[in-house]
């Protein structure tokens, strides 16, 4: 019995002392494309996580109590901002105990800093339009260009963070800028032949996509954000699908692919899931695959290619 | 002790301070008034505020009363930093009787590595059950033990909490915590009435949650609460609960499901001995359906408990044996608003009523900032 509790205290001391694997900075982000452009960033000097996995709804993370555990060492927090992460941040940043990353800190980075928010309501904000972002639509990280704002928000504070490295995540962060520059030009050059296309979205997650390349969203699968789709809602957006001629409609993992499908089946079109989301999809792992995935799938989807489900 | 040569230039110097102190406020008085005419109050630093109202409509055949949907409470919450050290939340309840209770009123330090303090009228950590508001209660009943061991609502009195964040690689935490001395009362059944200077009720508590797999998690808890009651007694209330959860990374908000169960007792400490007071448990399943459906199934068991229908033939309630077993089903179309029904089938060997049967039907409204319930 006494050898059993040696044991037992022994490990618990053992435990005790296991420290996380070193870094000059420990960064976590709540999404997937926040914790890619941080490791572009930092480099060799910081460690990343995500919350939220790329195939898991951003809206509705829940609130584990090991997220908390997770971020309670953590030197860097980058919120998505504009509320996307609001429903569940203010149980698991207090619930870290980790002072150095609450909001108002060196620590914690709002991404949305510096971006031009599509959709900030003007007038009365009312939930009778549904679960609506009340500063703006915050799915700014489907525009390669926001990403680029993001990375240079970063560089700034890891260098204000870990002067030491500062030159290192300057360079990061330009060299991010220009390989991103260089990848959009190539996008812009596939999309090119799909302006003015009319698409259809789950949710309004991929408006900033839409307008950085010049597509029209005609509707969403959504009535109004957060409210699942009536059979009534289906049947008159397929309606008006088939007379405008819209043959797309994109969703992303963690939606309901039936209901996308069967809307592109009335409408006579294709349904395509697309990961808005860096890991949503296999091949997406960070923010340049993603958007390699992404408009090779929205080009073939939009030139018909992509067979119907 | 001051000479009368101080006291006379004292009482000089206060005349002269309070002719001062006039002119300085008539000086003032038209800077003021221009300063309030100029919106000298800002409101960009207002609290976030929410409400939830809460109606319950029961048909309980052994009850004494009618039929029908009741106003059960207003709940309104104000949550704000108050600077770079404390947030303040607050929960004021307005109940259906007319009497409004400040439920919770604390701050929260998380300045301090690993460490998160709470001071106020706390929602004590203890069990799983009694940390929920009304309106996140899974089931429109609350378990029998509850309101027979910490409270239906769970235990709520003013006090300390600390819980730290041990450094072990999962998410365990410890809290402690103490409270000013309380009479029992309806809401708070436990006796810590014992006016004894040394008469600290203290509390601890041991969470411990795991991920099972990346979609599912196992919670493990304990907790004990200690004080000395009016009858100058030692009194105790303990638990100890188990959940599992699931929760879809494709469809977090259209499935999963909760597997809980929980037991609670209240003991007190007689000539050195134990006695255990009132005990049991509840063991429920909830299960999301969709997005806007969750149907749930909960079964328990309460020794030595009072609960409404169990009364002897004057109609005056009595502790006894009770097993119960509710069933329910919730529409819910939104975060902020829901609909359920439930039903629930009773029995017991003491009293004039051996069994119950109730049908229940509970709408939840909440409007403006609603931080989420806890995992």
């Amino acid at each position: 019995m006494k050898s059993l509790i040696r044991y037992m205290v022994a490990t618990l001391f053992g435990l005790l002392a296991a420290s996380p694997a070193f870094a000059d900075l420990k960064v976590a982000a709540s999404l997937t494309d926040l914790a890619s452009v941080a490791q572009f960033v930092g480099g060799k000097h910081v460690t990343t996580r995500s919350l939220c996995r790329g195939y898991e709804d951003p809206h509705f993370v829940p609130a584990k109590p090991s997220l908390m555990k997770a971020i309670q060492h953590a030197d860097v927090f980058i919120s998505t901002g504009l509320e996307l992460d609001g429903g569940w941040l203010p149980l698991v940043l207090p619930g870290s105990r980790n002072p150095r990353i609450q909001p108002g800190t060196k620590g914690f980075v709002d991404a949305s800093q510096g971006i031009d928010v599509l959709e900030k309501p003007v007038g009365t904000v009312s939930r009778a339009e549904g679960d609506i972002h009340p500063l703006g639509n915050p799915h700014y990280y489907a525009d390669p260009k926001n990403l680029e704002i993001v990375a240079d928000h970063l560089a700034k504070v890891f260098s204000t963070l870990d002067p030491t490295n500062a030159a290192d995540y300057e360079a990061n962060a330009k060299a991010f800028d220009e390989r991103m520059d260089r990848s959009l030009e190539k996008w812009e050059h596939q999309m090119a032949p799909h302006k003015g296309a009319p698409v259809v979205s789950y949710h309004r997650n991929f408006d900033y996509f839409d307008e950085r390349f010049g597509l029209k969203l005609f509707g969403t699968v959504e009535p109004k954000p957060g409210i699942p789709p009536s059979p009534r809602h289906i049947s008159e957006l397929a309606e008006s699908m088939k007379k405008a001629g819209v043959k797309v409609v994109v969703y992303q993992p963690y939606y309901k692919a039936d209901a996308a499908n069967g809307l592109a089946k009335r409408a006579g079109g294709v349904a395509v899931e697309v990961a808005t989301e860096a890991g949503g999809l296999p091949g997406t792992d960070d923010v340049f695959s993603k958007f390699d995935t992404l408009v090779s799938t929205m080009d073939s989807a939009l030139s018909g290619k992509t067979e119907t489900r | 002790m001051s000479s009368p040569r101080i006291t006379a230039v004292c009482a000089a110097c206060a005349s002269w301070y309070a002719l001062a102190a006039m002119f300085a406020c008539l000086v003032c008085v038209p800077a003021v008034a221009i300063a309030q005419t100029s919106s000298m109050f800002s409101n960009l630093a207002n609290p976030a505020i929410g409400m939830n109202a809460l109606f319950t409509g029961q048909a309980a055949h052994n009850l004494d009363e009618p039929y029908g949907l009741d106003f059960d409470e207003a709940e309104i919450s104000l949550i704000s930093v108050v600077d770079p050290y404390w947030t303040l939340t607050s929960n004021i309840v307005f109940t259906g009787g007319g009497e409004v209770d400040p439920e919770e009123v604390w701050v929260r330090n998380t300045s301090i590595p690993s460490l998160q303090l709470k001071l106020g009228k706390i929602r004590g950590t203890f069990g799983k059950h009694g940390l929920l508001h009304t309106h996140a209660f899974p089931f429109i009943q609350a378990p029998i033990i509850m309101p027979n061991t910490i409270g239906e609502e769970g235990f709520k009195d003013p006090g300390l909490e600390a819980a730290y964040l041990t450094p072990l690689p999962w998410f365990a935490e410890i809290t402690g915590g103490v409270y000013h001395a309380k009479d029992p009362s309806d809401e708070n059944p436990l006796d810590f009435g014992s006016t004894r200077h040394d008469n600290l009720p203290v509390l601890a508590h041991l969470k411990n949650q795991f991920d099972v797999t990346g979609e599912t998690t196992l919670e493990l808890g304990a907790s004990y609460l200690r004080g000395r009651g009016t009858d100058d007694l030692i009194h105790t209330a303990s638990g100890a609960d188990v959940t599992f959860r699931n929760v879809p990374a494709r469809s977090s908000n259209r499935h999963g499901w909760i597997l809980q169960g929980e037991y609670l007792e209240r003991g007190s400490r007689v000539g050195g001995s134990y006695v255990k007071e009132a005990h049991g448990g509840y063991g429920s399943f909830q299960y999301r359906l969709s997005q806007i459906w969750w149907v749930g199934i909960r079964g328990e068991r309460a020794y030595d408990s009072f609960t409404d229908f169990v009364v002897d033939d004057l109609g005056d309630p009595i502790p006894g044996k009770v097993t119960r077993g509710n069933a329910n089903i919730a529409w819910t179309p939104s975060e902020f608003s829901f609909l359920r029904l439930e039903y629930s089938h009773a029995k017991t060997d003491d009293g004039v009523n051996t069994t119950d049967d109730r049908i229940m039907i509970q709408m939840s409204y909440t409007i403006g900032y609603h931080p989420a319930h806890a995992y």
